[in-house]
């Protein structure tokens, strides 16, 4: 047995509970979160927790968008796909993600909590680097991301859509490949080679029942598929943002004068010319030379 | 009291608007988004500038930009594209106005006529709405489309598929053709020059090719709002209603209120019948209630705002069809890659079509490289070479139906965005009880709960199925026909831009929400003039110009039944929008 199994085998089990958890959540919207130890954290090691997720989410998106469209960067290389033009990371499109995750969704607290708390149970066995240590604070409940997670549901914070997003894709890419949780870099989503991420989004997409199927299953209409019905429109709309975001002008639009201010990276690949923008010489007349019909 | 207060000024309300006010009703025309008042200072033509569906400035969300933009709960992998403002998604439309299929009105006795949604037809028939099709194509105008570098290749194409063209504006059977639509033509130097100094109104009039349909039109330089090239109806009947006073006799202007999101419609007992009585609005800016009362209702806010505006409203819903029967045209997307230039990204977005009754429609979409992106990137069957999703479809296109990814899309966009025709079905689309709107458990906004749109894929009808696998194929002989070397096609998840019959009208009350006149069952003086009126999924066909008819249709009714007035589309002419009249009015109010 590796040494990543026993995590793996206790986070299969307790992902089984995550749809009842989440169906749970919203009639009891103050439901415990899994996994919680239930005390308070120093306030000095929220301060270290804080970063440390946020490297990991922004791992995440950085290989997610990559999945999308791969660059000469380390993400992508480390998903096996390098290339010798630029690709979402010189686009920007992380950025593009997290503001567009966190500003369209309105993600409940009734919902994000106990969804991060189970995911968070599942990802106890995943390393992530604190730097607190040099302080003399004891660290040993916060230094994985499912711990890292839980301290901050314990102490109330709010987490937003990104970081749940995040946390379910790194989850996902713990049951494509256990191995993922160790390794360079901070995410094991990171740590996925594309088909490994792949597969991972065949079980997003998939409704896979361990993961989000059972949520339905005792919530009445209109609560019906709300949670799988959100993973399933997420899972969808990663690659489309993302893909959206790299090939458009977004990360080098100026609002102030409404105008590019260098060539976007999804032009330069797509050969897209937009000319003077007003107007184009490409009339090539009427077919067969009709200009009106008949009634 | 007003006369009557129209609930959205999208692609359909201005048209109430502007027939009832031209007779001199007295018409209050409320919008929840914005006016965009100044095009040129407002709007860039860029993909994620124009589309952002949180701050885009053609979303669906207040004025402000810097507020949040409105959800809209879809529980399932989905894309829904609505757009707020005066002109609701016609600012974003093609532009493109066939007419309906005779076999989906009551009455049609074609060898053909089992092959369409016989449950759910209009409940007149087509020559009914005939008259009211050739006012509206009178008045946006609608003409016959040229061509560009992509429409060449497009017809190229379909000369190969052993159909004729066809060259009326009702379609009696297989065929193809240019686009009929509402886009003036290009005159002086339109089309021809890439010289912004000659790109300036009058020097350039109409259309002139700048391929940003979808970013909204305000072609060429310095022209009068009436006179834009794409007349969504912002540029069409809005100016009309506006302006009313100043081209017909009797005119009265309309009144027109922007930013203000109805919240509630209210009901009364009017000659003993419960009735529509009048609405409440919030201003977005400020959050300011207001009510006003009148004496028609009409509902017009969209197939997916109508019934949310009517379940948030309390209104009777007897039957339960309230949001029901939501048919989308079950879009797909086929593209062909060519080794020469095709103008993907040039010239109005689509100027060729082929029609097929009983099954649907194709035609071509031109398109930027970020929607380009987004289209072959969104899919029900996984993504290529790697996962399937249950589906991973085969046929004449190249490999399995799923998503371009990483590798593959973008060794596709690096050989051009150019280089790509794109063809997309227009299904025949059945009605389904199930697919519908309801309201949603996620957190409400300050309109009251948001809409949940439910679209089942995978439960969609076997006749849906066939017609859109019929369309698939023909789309791919199309495309090769034309000299494609590969081609794709993406099997796409519900995109759903072709929004209908969520309020629909029928001939049976056990299925429908409106009667055979637009007016609600259970309310009487409430009417419904907006794609989600329509009875079904019209066969296919773009559907702006078929509610715009009906609207017009509508509003003789309202006219002859709560106003006393005779009909006047059989016997009069109407002004077609663009009328100097209209622009010189337009200029002295300073819009």
């Amino acid at each position: 047995m590796t040494e990543a199994e026993p995590n793996r085998r206790a986070f299969l089990t307790r992902m089984g509970l995550f749809g009842v958890l989440a169906g749970a959540a919203v009639a009891v919207p103050v439901a415990a979160h899994a996994g919680s130890s239930g005390g308070t954290v120093p306030s000095l090691v929220l301060d270290l927790v804080r970063p440390a997720l946020n490297t990991v989410s922004r791992q995440t998106y950085n290989a997610l968008t990559v999945f999308a469209v791969p660059g000469q960067d380390e993400y992508s290389t480390r998903q096996g796909t390098p290339r010798s033009e630029p690709g979402a990371i010189e686009a920007r499109a992380t950025d593009f993600m997290l503001h567009a995750l966190d500003n369209f969704v309105p993600f409940p607290d009734e919902l994000a909590r106990p969804i991060a708390g189970t995911l968070a149970a599942g990802l106890g066995g995943v390393p992530i680097t604190l730097s607190g240590g040099l302080l003399g604070l004891d660290l040993s409940a916060v230094d994985s991301l499912g711990g890292a997670v839980d301290a901050l549901l314990a102490n109330d914070e709010v987490l937003p859509l990104s970081m749940v997003v995040a946390l379910l894709l790194n989850s996902l890419a713990l049951r494509v490949n256990p191995l993922s949780a160790t390794g360079v870099l901070q995410s094991p989503f990171a740590r996925l080679t594309y088909a490994e991420k792949a597969k991972a989004f065949s079980l997003l997409e998939g409704g896979d029942s361990t993961l989000v199927g059972a949520a339905d299953s005792d919530v009445p209409e209109p609560l019906r598929e709300t949670v799988s019905g959100l993973s399933g429109y997420v899972g969808g709309s990663l690659l489309t943002f993302s893909a959206f975001s790299t090939y458009s002008e977004w990360a080098v639009f100026s609002t102030g004068t409404r105008s590019v201010t260098g060539v976007p990276v999804g032009w330069r690949i797509s050969d897209h010319d937009p000319g003077v923008l007003d107007g184009w010489d490409d009339l090539r007349g009427y077919y067969q030379n009709r200009k009106a019909v008949a009634a | 009291m007003r006369d009557v207060i129209v609930i959205g000024a999208g692609g359909c309300g201005p048209v109430v608007a502007k027939e009832l006010a031209a007779h001199g009703l007295d018409v209050l025309l409320l919008e929840g988004g914005p006016r965009h008042a100044n095009p040129r200072q407002e709007w860039s033509l860029l993909e994620n500038d124009a589309s952002h569906l949180l701050n885009g400035y053609l979303r669906a969300g207040p004025q402000d930009r810097s507020k949040p933009a409105w959800y809209r709960e879809l529980p399932q992998n989905s894309f829904l594209w609505q757009v707020a403002g005066v002109g609701g998604t016609t600012q974003h439309y093609f532009g493109n106005c066939p007419r309906a299929y005779p076999g989906v009105f009551s009455g049609y006795a074609g060898a053909d006529r089992g092959n369409y949604d016989v449950g759910h037809l209009f409940p007149f028939g087509y020559s009914d709405l005939v008259p009211y099709y050739e006012w509206v194509e009178a008045t946006l105008p609608v003409s016959t489309a040229p061509m560009g570098t992509k429409e060449t290749v497009y017809f190229r194409g379909c000369e190969t598929l052993g159909i004729p063209v066809q060259t009326t504006k009702t379609t009696k059977g297989p065929s193809y053709r240019p686009q009929e639509n509402a886009i003036l033509p290009p005159g002086g130097h339109a089309g021809l020059t890439t010289d912004r100094s000659k790109l300036v109104f009058p020097l350039s009039t109409g259309c002139t090719f700048c391929g940003h349909c979808i970013q909204g039109c305000m072609q060429p330089i310095s022209v009068p709002r009436n006179l834009t090239a794409r007349r969504s109806t912002d540029n069409s009947y809005v100016p009309m209603g506006l302006t009313a006073n100043a081209w017909s006799p009797q005119g009265k202007a309309v009144t027109l209120v922007t930013d203000s999101m109805v919240t509630k419609i209210h009901t009364g007992l009017v000659d003993g019948r419960l009735s529509a009585t009048g609405v409440t609005w919030r201003d977005n800016g400020t959050g300011e209630q207001h009510r006003e009362d009148a004496r028609v209702v009409v509902l017009a806010g969209g197939a997916v705002e109508s019934p949310r505006l009517w379940l948030n409203s309390g209104l009777p819903n007897p039957n339960d069809w309230v949001g029901r029967g939501f048919t989308d045209h079950y879009l797909d997307l086929v593209c062909g890659v060519f080794d020469d230039e095709v103008g993907n990204s040039k010239g109005p977005h689509s100027s060729a079509r082929c029609d097929f009754p009983g099954y649907g429609a194709l035609q071509n979409v031109g398109i930027g490289p970020a929607i380009q992106a987004l289209a072959m990137t969104s899919s029900d069957s996984g993504i290529r070479g790697q996962y399937t999703n249950g589906r991973g479809l085969t046929g004449n296109w190249d490999g399995a139906t799923g998503r371009l990814a990483a590798t593959e899309l973008k060794d596709v966009l690096l050989h051009g965005v150019d280089r790509i025709l794109n063809v997309v079905t227009l299904t025949d689309d059945d009605v389904r009880p199930d697919n519908r709107i309801t309201l949603s458990a996620m957190p409400a906004d300050e309109n009251g709960p948001v809409p949940k749109v439910r679209m089942d894929q995978r439960g969609r009808s076997t006749r849906s199925v066939r017609n859109r696998e019929f369309l698939a194929r023909k789309a791919v002989d199309l495309l090769r026909g034309a000299g494609a070397k590969k081609v794709y096609r993406m099997d796409l998840a519900p995109l759903m831009m072709h929004v209908h019959s969520t309020m629909r009208m029928g001939v049976s009350e056990t299925n429908s929400v409106l009667d055979a006149n637009a007016e609600s069952r259970a309310v009487k003086r409430l009417f419904v003039a907006d794609n989600s009126a329509l009875p079904n999924s019209i066969g296919g066909p773009n559907p702006t110009l078929t509610s715009q008819a009906l609207a017009t249709r509508t509003a003789e009714k309202i006219f002859r039944n709560y106003f006393g007035g005779d009909p006047w589309v059989t016997t009069g002419a109407p002004v077609v929008s663009t009328d100097q009249r209209i622009t010189r009015r337009m200029a002295e109010l300073g819009l």
